[in-house]
């Protein structure tokens, strides 16, 4: 049975009682290995690392602002031949959503995988949270502790952040930011300015938790999925109102230079060798000229729209809104916008969710024989 | 003006559509030429890239057929094709492109008519949507597919 608490917080250090929650996890042996993000020493950034001695936490925060790459993947590689000691994996909601896609897929295993969900404050660019570090005064800790204090107070009140830098594209219009199919839940949006912790009732035994009511929550969360609900229907609309023809959706993508980062940084194309890579798009050069002797002007690189639409087709139905594909874009294309608002589309008509249960099966990799 | 003759890549699986299509060939049933077949080993391998890069290059529609449900030769193949062809047609109506110019049909080896008559109401109904807006710029698609028919596009023009 899952039951909840409320972790107080000394002094109103935030990271701290995480640390040590997530250190007494460690202890107790709920697990053997922590994957977790952490600081680097810079203090500019954050990246997951996998620990295995709870002292080895320090920098540790499980409500990193930065998202450097969508941590399925990760996970996909640690479970690769389902790890024989408990692995806990700290992870944002659609990095959950990402991991279960890619459980369906065959590309990761659940077994002895203990998920700590977060519930998700949003996160920035990698560059604009490097700046912000640059620019602000005192420790890395203190800056961590106020950027955070910041996040969550924008969360309970919307709008009045003072950080000059605003959330990633796909954090401002995400509405699923509480973690779902989490063995442990970890979470800031409650009144009393401590820790949300929900898990089984067994763990909270051997940690020592005194069960308690998290005052406020569900509203906090009721409010917030409302209001980003609003931005997000907005945002597709916007989309859905400029894409009337082929030449709106090529346009679009007229500075894509086909580099692929898009589809290196996205969770769900997991393929180790993706067909665009191979020689099939690097003619000899003579049919370049054979071409443009029959279209001209032709646009270089080539492929450009076959090579979106492709992703869009494999993709689409299991897009989890990550939107890890536009934040490695060197051209910043709105590429959140578009496999959402697309993606959207394809899962209402197919009547799927992704990354919403284990049960449900991908529709692309299923079929039922009473299908007509 | 000549009546606008539309371009039509057909990709057949082996075990049913195309012997379908053989079948209304050795039973004199008349289609249009217009349609240019590819044959595939099973409609589940008939990847979206295939569909887009025809209708990217400016066939005017795509014409995707295979086993009945429950009668494919590899199982399910044709089940994957119907999930893909469903998931292709909801991403082209996003993005500008008009879904009705990709068919998916069951046809059986032993329906040379439905074969032909499927042809013949696609190349109507493509006829009457006039040519794939894809095709004024991407005029190149006997290239890109992979095959060149100079005679057969002289005798078209006539």
């Amino acid at each position: 049975m899952k039951v909840e608490t409320v972790l107080k917080a000394e002094k109103g250090d935030i990271l701290g009682t995480l640390r040590s929650f997530l250190g007494k996890l460690l202890e107790k042996g709920i697990v053997d290995y922590l994957l977790v993000p952490q600081e680097f020493s810079h203090g500019r950034t954050l990246a997951q690392t996998l620990v295995k001695d709870p002292s080895h936490l320090d920098k540790a925060n499980p409500f990193s602002p930065v998202m450097p790459m969508n941590s399925a993947a990760i996970v996909s590689q640690l479970t690769g031949d389902k790890p024989k000691k408990k692995l806990g994996v700290v992870l944002k909601p659609c990095e959950i959503r990402a991991l279960v896609e890619l459980v369906k897929l065959g590309q990761a295993s659940l077994e002895n995988l203990i998920i700590i969900g977060t519930d998700c404050l949003g996160t920035y660019e990698v560059e604009d949270y490097a700046k912000l570090m640059d620019e602000m005064e005192g420790t890395s800790e203190e800056k961590g502790a106020r950027i955070l204090a910041d996040m969550r107070r924008a969360i309970v009140e919307p709008g009045t952040t003072s950080l000059p830098i605003s959330l990633r594209q796909a954090c401002k219009m995400c509405n699923s930011f509480i973690p779902v199919l989490a063995d442990i839940i970890l979470g800031l949006f409650e009144e009393e300015k401590g820790v949300f912790v929900s898990l089984e009732s067994e763990m909270a035994e051997k940690l020592g938790l005194e069960v308690k009511e998290a005052p406020g929550r569900q509203e906090i969360v009721t409010k917030l999925v409302a209001s980003r609900t609003e931005v997000r229907e907005q945002v597709f609309a916007g989309f859905r109102e400029k894409m009337g023809s082929i030449v709106d959706f090529s346009d679009c993508l007229a500075t894509c230079t086909r580099c692929y980062a898009c589809s290196s940084a996205c969770p769900i194309c997991y393929c180790r060798v993706c067909f665009f890579r191979t020689d099939t798009f690097e003619p000899e050069s003579e049919r370049y000229f054979r071409w443009v002797e029959r279209e001209d002007p032709l646009r270089m690189p080539t492929e450009i729209l076959l090579y979106h639409l492709t992703r869009l087709n494999h993709v689409a139905a299991s897009c989890v809104g990550c939107g890890m594909c536009e934040s490695a874009c060197p051209r910043a294309l709105p590429l959140t916008t578009l496999f959402q608002a697309v993606g959207e589309g394809v899962q209402q008509a197919l009547k799927y969710a992704p990354g919403r249960s284990l049960e449900e099966e991908i529709p692309l990799a299923s079929f039922r024989e009473a299908e007509t | 003006m000549a009546e606008f003759e539309p371009k039509i890549v057909a990709f057949l699986c082996n075990w049913c559509a195309y012997r379908g299509a053989d079948l209304a060939g050795t039973s004199r049933f008349h289609y249009p030429a217009n349609v240019r077949v590819v044959r595939f080993m099973c409609s589940g391998s008939i990847d979206p890239v295939y569909v887009l890069e025809a209708l990217l290059n400016g066939a005017d529609g795509v014409l995707i057929a295979g086993c009945h449900l429950g009668n494919c030769h590899y199982q399910d193949g044709n089940y994957k094709a119907k999930h893909r062809v469903q998931v292709l047609k909801k991403i082209l109506g996003q993005v500008g492109i008009d879904e009705d110019r990709v068919w998916l049909r069951w046809i059986d080896a032993s329906e040379g008519k439905l074969f032909s008559d499927t042809v013949h109401q696609m190349v109507a109904e493509i006829r009457a949507k006039g040519p794939n807006p894809m095709r004024k710029p991407w005029k190149v698609w006997q290239d890109t597919v992979g095959f060149h028919l100079p005679e057969i596009e002289s005798e078209l023009k006539k």
